[in-house]
C-alpha cells in the first residue's frame, strides 16, 4: 500500500533511503570507540573540558565566598581539587589512548575505578566521599555534552547513506551527528521551518522535512521511502517506477549542480554587457564557507534569528564570537547583518511574551528591538565590536516609518560612542540600510531612504502584506502570486526611489533565488541578488545569458498593459529559451 | 630528587581536609611529589591518591620530590605535617 505523508520542506533536496527511526536518548549514550586519528583531538577536549569545569569552580569560589559558609567553600574546594587531580586526568587520559574510546566513556571508567578503591579502603573517615567524585565528574560530563565531539556513535547504524532518520524533533547536535555519518535525509513529526535544527539542516543542504505528524506510528522501520523537499511529502510504499523516476530526478539535479559549477568563474555580465551582483544569505558558518565557494561579491543577509533560539537570550560576547567568525569567514568580502527579527513564524520561546494577537501584524523585527532596548543595545554592542575584523553592515528588519531608522541610528550612534569612551575600537563608517518588506515602506520609499545607507527588498513579507494572504495558509495560498501588478508595480517604485537617493538595493527574498523569477527582478532594473548560496549558479548561469535589455522590454511593456497576458505568460517570456 | 620520612602527628591522620591542604601546597611547586605509606606510593598532588594512602594519626610517610624547587617544596609540605594541617589539638 502507498502513503503519502505531507509536511513542510526545509530544502528542496530529494532523498532516497530506509527509514530509520530514532529513538530518544540513542544518540544521547555518548559510548563509542574513536578512529585512530582522532584519539588527538578527543584528549584536547577532555582537558578542555577538565579546564573550563575547573574555570566554572574557580569563579562560583571568587564570587561566592562571601555568603557561603566554610563547609560550602571546603565543598567547592574538594571538587576544584578533584578537576585538578592527575590521577583521575591522566587515567581517563589513557584509557582514551590504550582503549581508543571516547572521552565521555573513559571519564565513567575511571571514575568507576577510583571509586572502587575508595570502598575497598573502608576506612570511611579518611576515604573520599562518594558523592563529591560523582559531583566533579558530573561537571566535566556537562563540559564534555557542552562540545560534543564529532562523534561516530555505535547506537545508529555506522553508515547513513541509504537512511533516512525519522525523529519526534532533532537537536542541532543530533543533526550535526547525523550529517557526518552523511545521513541521507531527516523527517521530524514537530519543528517548524526556522528551528534551529532546520537552519542547520538548510545549511547542511540535507533533505529535512518538519512538521510530518505521526511519521513515526506510519513510517515503518527499514522501509523504502523517498523524501521529496520541493513538494514537503514523504513517499512510502512506492512502486519501482516511482522510484526510478525519484532516482533520476536527484541523479539529474547532482549533474546540473556540477555542470552549473562552471559558470562561477565567469564575470558577472549578461548577454548584453549589464554588470550584476550575487550576493548570498547565510545563517551559520557552514553557509559563509558555501558563499565563498560559489564566488559571492559578499553575504547581502545574515539573518541572527538562530543565535536567539536556545533557552537563554545570547549575551554580548556570544553575538560577538558569532559575527566575528562570519566575518573572518568571508576573508574581506563584505557582510550585511540584520538585526533581530524576530516574530509571525520565528519568535524565539524567550521572546513568547512579546506574541499579539496577530503576530504578522504585532511586535516583530525593529520595532521588537526598539520595545527591548537592552537587547537591541547587546546586539548593536557585538556587531559594533566585530566590525574592526572586516567590513559590515547592520540591515533593520521591518520598517514602517522614517522615524523608526531615527530611533535606531540614535542606539547605534549611542553604542558606537560608549564602545569609545570604552577604549574599544570600531568601524566609524558603518553603513545601515533598511528592509523594504512592508507596503507602507515601499509607498513611502522616498521619506525612507532619505536616512538610509541601503536598502534591501524582502519579497516574502512584502508580497504577503501587499496580497493579504498568509502563504502557509493551505485555503489561500493559491493566491501568492509574485507577479501580481501590485507587487511589480512596488519592487519598480523602490528600483527607482533607490537610484533617486543613490542608495543600492538589493532583494534578498525568495524572488532572488528562483530563476523564474531572477529574470523578472532584472527587467525591473534590480540587479543586487542575494540568495542562498545553493541556488546562486543557476541564477548565475540564467543571468549570463539574458538580455538586460529585452528583460526590461519585456516587463516594462506588461507593466504598461497587464492584462494583455497572465503573469504566467510573463515569466514564460522571460525563461530562456 | 631528595625524599624524607615524615610523621603524622595530627589526630585525624590524612582525611579529606589535611589532604586538600597537602594538595594545594604540593601543586604550587613544579617539582614532582609523591608520597609513599604501608607499601603504596602515590602521586602528592593528587587528592584522590593521598587519601587512597589511608594514613592514621602516627603513620610514617615518606615524601620524594623532584624538580627545580624540590628543597622548597619539601619545606612547605614539612611544615604543613609539623604544625599538625593547622589543626586544633
Amino acid at each position: 500500500m502507498s502513503l503519502a505523508l505531507t509536511g513542510l520542506g526545509v530544502t528542496s533536496g530529494i532523498a532516497i533511503g530506509r527509514v530509520h527511526r530514532l529513538t530518544p536518548g540513542e544518540l544521547s549514550i555518548p559510548e563509542y570507540h574513536l578512529d585512530d586519528d582522532a584519539v588527538g583531538s578527543e584528549l584536547e577536549r577532555l582537558h578542555k573540558a577538565f579546564g573550563r569545569g575547573e574555570k566554572f569552580l574557580a569563579g562560583l569560589l571568587a564570587r561566592m565566598s562571601e555568603e557561603m559558609t566554610e563547609t560550602g567553600r571546603d565543598l567547592l574546594e574538594a571538587h576544584r581539587l578533584i578537576l585538578r587531580d592527575p590521577m583521575l586526568i591522566d587515567g581517563t587520559a589513557e584509557r582514551i589512548r590504550r582503549d581508543r574510546i571516547n572521552a565521555e566513556w573513559a571519564l565513567v571508567q575511571q571514575a568507576d575505578q577510583l571509586q572502587a578503591e575508595f570502598r575497598r579502603m573502608g576506612d570511611e573517615y579518611l576515604a573520599l566521599r562518594h558523592e563529591d567524585l560523582e559531583q566533579a565528574v558530573g561537571l566535566v560530563r556537562r563540559e564534555l555534552a557542552e562540545q560534543p565531539a564529532l562523534f561516530v556513535s555505535t547506537q545508529v547504524p555506522h553508515r547513513l547513506e541509504d537512511t533516512i532518520v525519522v525523529a519526534t524533533e532533532l537537536g542541532p547536535a543530533e543533526i550535526t551527528v547525523l550529517a557526518q555519518r552523511k545521513v541521507a535525509g531527516l523527517i521530524t513529526e514537530h519543528g517548524g521551518p526556522w528551528s534551529h535544527a532546520a537552519i542547520l539542516a538548510r545549511s547542511l543542504e540535507i533533505p529535512m522535512l518538519v512538521g510530518v505528524h505521526h511519521a513515526l506510528n506510519l513510517l515503518d522501520e527499514s522501509e523504502g521511502v523517498i523524501l521529496d523537499g520541493h513538494y514537503g511529502a514523504v513517499l512510502a510504499g512506492a512502486d519501482e517506477g516511482l522510484f526510478s523516476h525519484y532516482r533520476e530526478k536527484r541523479e539529474a539535479s547532482r549533474r546540473r549542480r556540477l555542470d552549473l559549477r562552471r559558470y562561477l568563474g565567469r564575470a558577472s555580465l549578461t548577454r548584453d554587457g549589464q554588470a550584476f551582483t550575487l550576493l548570498g544569505n547565510a545563517d551559520l558558518l557552514p553557509d559563509f564557507e558555501r558563499c565563498r565557494e560559489v564566488g559571492v561579491e559578499a553575504v547581502g543577509l545574515m539573518r541572527t534569528e538562530y543565535l536567539y533560539l536556545d533557552d537563554a537570550l545570547p549575551d554580548e560576547d556570544t553575538q560577538y564570537r558569532a559575527y566575528r567568525a562570519a566575518i573572518e569567514a568571508m576573508q574581506g568580502r563584505p557582510i550585511t547583518i540584520r538585526t533581530l527579527d524576530a516574530g509571525g513564524d520565528k519568535l524565539p520561546a524567550m521572546l513568547g511574551f512579546t506574541k499579539g494577537p496577530n503576530p504578522a501584524l504585532g511586535l516583530r523585527g525593529l520595532r521588537l528591538s526598539l520595545s527591548l532596548s537592552e537587547l537591541f543595545v547587546q546586539q548593536i554592542r557585538a556587531i559594533l565590536r566585530a566590525s574592526v575584523h572586516g567590513p559590515v553592515e547592520i540591515l533593520l528588519p521591518m520598517l514602517t516609518r522614517a522615524d523608526e531608522i531615527v530611533q535606531a541610528r540614535k542606539v547605534i550612534e549611542r553604542c558606537r560612542d560608549e564602545l569609545r569612551s570604552e577604549g574599544v575600537a570600531v568601524d566609524p563608517e558603518l553603513p545601515v540600510g533598511g528592509m523594504i518588506e512592508t507596503p507602507a515602506a515601499a509607498l513611502d520609499v522616498d521619506q525612507l531612504a532619505g536616512p538610509l545607507d541601503f536598502l534591501s527588498i524582502g519579497t516574502n513579507d512584502l508580497i504577503q502584506y501587499v496580497l493579504a494572504i498568509d502563504r502557509s495558509d493551505e485555503l489561500v495560498n493559491y493566491l501568492y502570486d509574485p507577479t501580481h501588478p501590485a507587487v511589480l508595480f512596488l519592487l519598480q517604485r523602490i528600483q527607482q526611489a533607490g537610484a533617486r537617493h543613490n542608495c543600492p538595493v538589493t532583494v534578498c527574498g525568495e524572488l532572488a533565488g528562483d530563476e523564474r523569477t531572477a529574470r523578472l527582478l532584472l527587467g525591473l532594473g534590480l540587479n543586487r541578488l542575494s540568495m542562498p548560496p545553493s541556488v546562486l549558479p543557476g541564477i548565475k548561469k540564467s543571468l549570463l545569458e539574458a538580455s538586460a535589455a529585452d528583460c526590461r522590454r519585456i516587463v516594462q511593456a506588461w507593466l504598461d498593459d497587464p492584462a494583455d497576458a497572465t503573469g504566467q505568460e510573463l515569466l514564460e517570456r522571460l525563461s530562456p529559451e | 630528587m631528595i625524599s624524607r620520612p615524615l610523621t603524622l602527628s595530627n589526630r585525624l591522620g590524612l582525611h579529606a581536609r589535611a589532604a586538600s591542604k597537602l594538595v594545594q601546597t604540593t601543586a604550587r611547586f613544579d617539582s614532582e611529589a609523591w608520597l609513599s605509606h604501608g607499601g603504596k606510593r602515590v602521586n602528592a598532588k593528587s587528592i584522590m591518591g593521598v587519601l587512597l594512602l589511608g594514613a592514621p594519626c602516627g603513620a610514617e610517610l615518606i615524601a620524594e620530590f623532584d624538580g627545580p624547587d624540590e628543597d622548597d617544596a619539601l619545606e612547605a609540605v614539612k611544615a604543613l605535617v609539623d604544625e599538625r594541617f593547622g589543626e586544633e589539638q
